[in-house]
C-alpha cells in the first residue's frame, strides 16, 4: 500500500508573519532578495539624510525558503552567463563570482548516425562570445551568501508545499511538515509545517514549480492555446584527458541520437583544465513533446556519447556527477499571468527563457529584479493588490527582456513538425523578426501528442537508440541507477512517497496496455517501475523508488494521464549537484 | 606552560559496564600511527564505577589508562562529556584524540572541538605519515573520492576512526602487565540543558549491524516476504544478523535500520553473504569493506559478482538451504 505525501490534518501550526516571502533560492529568488535589499537600503538611507519622519523600511520580515540543504545544491544548467542583468544587479560582479571563464571558441554540429557535420558559420543565436561559463551550483551559492551578508534571512531546507490562498490571491506559504513516517504518521522528530502569512509572495521555483503549478491551476493563469513546453536537461560532469577541449570552448549538436522528429540537442562546454584533465559539462535535452512513449531521454544522452563525434572525447575520461532537470522553453507566448493578488512569479516558473539561444539564467536574474522593483514600491505604499504588483508584468514589457524574447516568441513552436520544417521556419522568423506568414503558432501541451502504444505501428523509424531505459558499459554509459548514485541524491526513506499519483488505477490497468507506463522511460532517475505482480490484472504493479527522485519534474509534466503531482519531500532531501 | 607531550590519547567508549568494541578499532588505529610517529597512545575512559573496563584496556599495548570519572559521566549527555573531556584533554594537551564515529561520538565530538576551538576530522578510513605531517583520509562524494586532510591548527588534533576500518582483534596486546592506570576525578556537572532519561531500545529487534560480525543480506531475488526464512535460517547457524538491500527495506519486509547501502548501514563484517543482491552501487558503498564477500544470484552477470571473493551463479532456493544443512552438519 503506497502512501503519498499531503500536509497532516488537524494539528496547530507555528504562524509567522512576513512581508516578503520569496519561494526557491535560485538565481531568480536570489535576485530578487538582493535587488530588494539594494532599494530598501537606498530608501532608509534617503530617509535619513532628508531627516524625515516616515519608518524606514525593515528587511527583517523578508524570507527565502529553499528546499536543498544549502542554497544552490538543487541548481543545474549548462552553464552559460549572459553577464547582462548581473552587471546591473552587481557591477563588476566579474570580480568576485565564481566564474570558469569566458567563451573562447564556439562550433554547431549536425550529427548523423555515424558522422559530424559543422555548421559553416555559428548561427548568430548561438554566439556566445562575451558570455560566461559558470557552474550554476557555484555562482549560487555565491549569490546566495550575498543575499545573506544583505541581512536577508535564507531558510534552506525548507519547501514551500502549499499556497495560502484568500478568495482572490495569495496571502502565503506553508511550509512541509517535517519527521513524517511512510504511513503519514507523525515520527518522534515531527515538527509542522509554518504557515507564513506574507503581504507579498514570489514564486521562484524553478521549471514547473509545484506552488506555481496550484496557483495557475487556480486562477487558470495559463492561456489553454499557449500551454507551456519543456524539456528535459541531463548532465554529466566528466574529467577527459586534456588538449581535447579548451577551457572557455562550446560546441552545440543536433540530430543523433534524436530523429528529426524530436526536438533537442547537446551541449559541450570545456570548464577548467588541472594536471593532465579538463573538466567538462556534457549534456543532451530531450523536448518532452515527443510521439513515442517509449523514447527514454537518459538513454538519447546515453547513446550520444557512444557517437564516434562524442566518444573521441570521452574516451579514457571518467564521469563524476550526473543530474537532470527540466526547463520550460515555451518562450513569450506560453508566459503564465505574472501578477495579482499577493503573488508574483518569476524565472523559468514563468517561463523566462529564450528556447533560441538555450538560456535563461540572465533572464530569470533580471525578472527577479524587477519584480524587487515591484515589491519595494509596493511596501512604500502599503498596497499589494493586483493592481500595485500588476506594475510588475508593465516592467517585463517595458524592459530587454521583452526586446529579447519577443522577436523569437515562436521559434520553439515553429519545430512541432520535425526538425528540417523548424529551421526552415526559424530562418524565416529571423528575416520576419519573429513573426510567421500568418498569426502566432499555438501550443499544445507536450504530453498530449504522446501516442498508444498500438497506434505506433512495426517502424522504430531510427529511434532504436532511444527506446527502454539504457543498459550502461559501466565506463562511458552508465545505467539510470548508477547515473543516480552520481547525483549524490538523498532522501530520508520514512516519510511518504512525494510523487503523489491520484488513481494507481490507471497505472496498473491503463496506461500499462495504452503506454506501456512510460514514467519508466522519461524518469531519469529509475524512480518509476512496474514490478512484477501475479495478482494485479496486467501482472504488474506500479512501485515507486521515492528516494532515487532528482527534482527533475519531468513526470509532473510528461505523464500522459496528468495524474502525476511532484510535491516537495521533507526539506533537505534531493539531489546534491556540488559543482554542477 | 605545560609541556606539550606528542602522545595519542584515545577515548574509548563504554556503556552499562560494556566496552563499545570499536574502542578496539580505535586503540588498534593509534598503535598504527603511533608505530609510525614515535608517539605513545594512551587511553581515556570517561564514565562513572566502571569497574573492571579500565583493566580491561591496560591490557593492551598502550602507555597508560585514564578513568576519567564523575557522576555527572554514569548516563551519557554531550554537556557532561564534553565539559570533563575538554578539562582533561586542555590539560595533558596531547598531540592528537582518535574517537571510533560511533553514534555518541558523532554526538559530542564536534561540540567538544568547538570547545576546544580545535579541529575534527570526522570519519576517517586511514592516514599517511608524511615528513612529518598527519594526514587523515576521508571518502567524499559517498565514497567517490578519498581525500587527504591535514589539521590547519594547534593540536590537540582530534579525528574520528570510521568503523570497521580497523578491526578491534588487530589491537596488540601487551606481552606481560598492566599499563598503569590513573584515576582522574573530572569536574562534576552542573546538569542543565540535558536530563538523561532510561535507556530504551525502539523495538525489539534493534540491531546494531555495525557489530555484526557475519551478516547475510537479501535482495530482491527473494521474490516474497516468506522466503525470508531461508535467509534467517542461514544466518543463524553462522551467528549472524540478516539485513537487505534498499527494495526489500522500501518493500516493508525488513526494517530500515537493516537497510545496507549509501542511504542506510555501511559494514564491514568478516563474512558477507549476498543472496539475490544484483549489487548497485548504492549497495556496494554500504558493504565493500567486508572481509569476506560471498554472492549467490542467479544472473552471471550480476555486478555484485565483480567484488565478491566467492560467487555461486544458481538459484539460491537450491544453494542456501543446502548450504545451511552443511554448515549444520559441520557444526555438529
Amino acid at each position: 500500500m503506497m502512501h503519498f505525501r499531503k500536509p497532516i490534518e488537524g494539528i496547530e501550526r507555528p504562524q509567522m508573519e512576513a512581508d516578503v516571502v520569496i519561494v526557491g533560492g535560485g538565481p531568480a529568488g536570489l535576485a530578487c532578495a538582493l535587488r530588494l535589499s539594494q532599494l530598501i537600503d537606498a530608501y532608509n538611507d534617503q530617509l535619513e539624510a532628508a531627516n524625515s519622519s516616515a519608518p524606514p523600511l525593515t528587511k527583517e520580515n523578508i524570507y527565502v525558503l529553499e528546499k536543498a540543504r544549502e542554497v544552490g545544491q538543487h541548481c543545474l544548467s549548462g552553464a552559460i552567463l549572459d553577464p547582462r542583468s548581473m552587471r546591473e544587479l552587481l557591477p563588476d560582479f566579474e570580480s568576485e563570482a565564481p566564474i570558469d571563464g569566458k567563451v573562447v571558441k564556439e562550433s554547431v554540429y549536425y550529427l548523423s548516425r555515424a558522422n559530424g557535420f559543422k555548421f559553416p558559420i555559428v548561427p548568430p543565436p548561438l554566439r556566445d562570445h562575451g558570455n560566461y561559463v559558470i557552474s550554476i551550483n557555484r555562482f549560487v551559492k555565491w549569490l546566495g551568501a550575498k543575499v545573506e551578508e544583505a541581512g536577508i534571512t535564507i531558510f534552506p531546507g525548507f519547501a514551500g508545499s502549499d499556497l495560502l490562498f484568500a478568495a482572490d490571491g495569495v496571502t502565503g506559504v506553508r511550509t512541509e511538515d517535517k519527521g513524517v513516517d511512510k504511513f503519514g504518521h507523525p515520527k518522534a522528530n515531527f515538527e509542522p509545517g509554518s504557515e507564513i502569512h506574507a503581504k507579498i509572495t514570489i514564486l521562484a521555483e524553478g521549471a514547473r514549480g509545484s506552488c506555481t503549478k496550484q496557483l495557475i491551476e487556480r486562477f487558470h493563469l495559463e492561456d489553454p492555446d499557449h500551454s507551456q513546453s519543456y524539456g528535459i536537461g541531463i548532465k554529466e560532469l566528466w574529467e577527459i584527458p586534456s588538449g581535447r577541449l579548451l577551457p572557455g570552448e562550446v560546441i552545440y549538436t543536433l540530430g543523433y541520437p534524436l530523429t528529426t522528429r524530436e526536438y533537442g540537442g547537446a551541449w559541450i562546454y570545456g570548464l577548467s583544465n588541472s594536471n593532465a584533465s579538463t573538466l567538462i559539462s556534457l549534456g543532451h535535452v530531450t523536448g518532452l513533446e515527443y510521439e513515442d512513449p517509449r523514447i527514454d531521454p537518459h538513454h538519447a544522452f546515453q547513446s550520444l556519447k557512444l557517437h564516434p563525434f562524442i566518444r573521441r572525447l570521452l574516451d579514457g575520461g571518467k564521469m563524476i556527477r550526473y543530474g537532470a532537470k527540466s526547463l520550460p522553453y515555451g518562450g513569450w507566448l506560453t508566459m503564465p499571468q505574472l501578477a495579482g493578488n499577493g503573488w508574483m512569479i518569476l524565472g523559468d516558473s514563468a517561463s523566462f527563457l529564450n528556447s533560441q539561444r538555450l538560456k535563461g539564467i540572465h533572464l530569470a536574474i533580471k525578472s527577479g529584479m524587477l519584480a524587487a522593483e515591484t515589491a519595494f514600491e509596493s511596501l512604500v505604499a502599503g498596497d499589494f493588490s493586483r493592481n500595485a504588483l500588476e506594475a510588475y508584468k508593465d516592467r517585463v514589457d517595458g524592459s530587454w527582456i521583452r526586446e529579447e524574447m519577443y522577436p523569437v516568441r515562436n521559434f520553439h513552436q515553429a519545430f512541432e513538425h520535425g526538425l528540417f520544417e523548424g529551421l526552415i521556419r526559424a530562418a524565416l522568423q529571423q528575416v520576419l523578426r519573429g513573426g510567421n506568414l500568418g498569426p502566432d503558432f499555438k501550443n499544445h501541451a507536450g504530453y498530449t501528442k504522446l501516442r498508444r502504444l498500438d497506434s505506433l505501428g512495426q517502424s522504430s523509424r531510427g529511434r532504436e537508440p532511444m527506446l527502454g531505459p539504457a543498459k550502461g558499459d559501466g565506463k562511458l554509459t552508465f545505467d539510470k541507477l548508477t547515473d543516480v548514485y552520481y547525483s549524490g541524491v538523498r532522501h530520508e526513506d520514512d516519510q511518504p512517497i512525494h510523487l503523489v499519483i491520484r488513481d494507481l488505477d490507471i497505472c496498473n490497468n491503463r496506461c500499462v496496455k495504452e503506454y506501456g507506463n512510460p514514467c519508466q522511460n522519461f524518469c531519469p532517475a529509475a524512480v518509476y517501475e512496474m514490478l512484477d505482480a501475479p495478482d494485479a490484472t496486467a501482472g504488474k504493479q506500479l512501485h515507486i523508488n521515492f528516494a532515487n527522485c532528482v527534482h527533475c519534474k519531468t513526470c509532473d509534466i510528461m505523464d500522459p494521464y496528468q495524474i502525476i503531482t511532484w510535491v516537495p519531500p521533507e526539506g533537505g532531501d534531493g539531489p546534491n549537484y556540488d559543482g554542477m | 606552560m605545560i609541556p606539550m607531550a606528542d602522545q595519542i590519547i584515545v577515548v574509548a567508549e563504554q556503556r552499562e559496564a560494556k566496552l563499545n568494541r570499536t574502542s578496539f578499532e580505535t586503540v588498534a588505529a593509534a598503535q598504527a600511527i603511533g608505530k609510525e610517529t614515535g608517539w605513545p597512545v594512551e587511553i581515556v575512559l570517561p564514565g562513572y564505577q566502571m569497574g573492571s573496563l579500565p583493566q580491561d584496556l591496560a591490557a593492551l599495548s598502550v602507555d597508560k589508562v585514564y578513568s576519567l570519572e564523575a557522576r555527572a559521566l554514569e548516563l551519557y549527555t554531550s554537556d557532561a562529556y564534553v565539559d570533563a573531556l575538554k578539562l582533561f584533554l586542555a590539560q595533558k594537551q596531547p598531540k592528537l584524540v582518535l574517537f571510533p564515529h560511533t553514534y555518541q561520538v558523532r554526538d559530542f565530538a564536534p561540540r567538544l572541538a568547538l570547545a576546544l576551538e580545535r579541529t575534527l576530522i570526522s570519519d576517517t578510513i586511514g592516514y599517511k605519515w608524511e615528513n612529518g605531517k598527519l594526514l587523515f583520509t576521508r571518502q567524499m562524494f559517498q565514497g567517490k573520492f578519498a581525500a587527504d586532510v591535514g589539521f590547519a591548527g594547534e593540536p590537540p588534533w582530534m579525528a574520528t576512526v570510521q568503523i570497521g576500518t580497523y578491526r578491534a582483534d588487530q589491537v596488540e596486546k601487551r606481552a606481560a602487565g598492566n599499563a598503569p592506570i590513573e584515576s582522574v576525578s573530572a569536574a562534576e556537572h552542573v546538569p542543565g540543558r540535558i536530563i538523561p532519561h532510561e535507556i530504551f531500545q525502539e523495538t525489539k529487534q534493534a540491531v546494531d549491524l555495525s557489530q555484526a560480525s557475519v551478516i547475510v543480506a537479501i535482495g530482491r531475488g527473494i521474490k516474497e516476504q516468506k522466503n525470508i526464512a531461508v535467509a534467517e535460517d542461514l544466518a543463524k547457524v553462522l551467528g549472524g544478523e540478516v539485513a537487505a538491500s534498499r527494495p526489500i527495506c522500501d518493500a516493508g519486509w525488513m526494517p530500515l535500520e537493516r537497510q545496507i547501502g549509501s542511504s542506510g548501514q555501511t559494514v564491514a563484517p568478516k563474512l558477507y553473504i549476498a543472496l539475490g543482491i544484483s549489487g548497485a552501487i548504492q549497495h556496494i558503498v554500504g558493504m565493500k569493506g567486508s572481509r569476506t564477500i560471498v554472492a549467490i544470484n542467479k544472473d552471471a552477470e550480476a555486478p555484485i559478482f565483480e567484488i565478491a571473493d566467492y560467487g555461486v551463479v544458481g538459484n539460491l532456493f537450491d544453494v542456501v538451504p543446502a548450504l545451511t544443512e552443511e554448515i549444520k552438519k559441520a557444526k555438529a
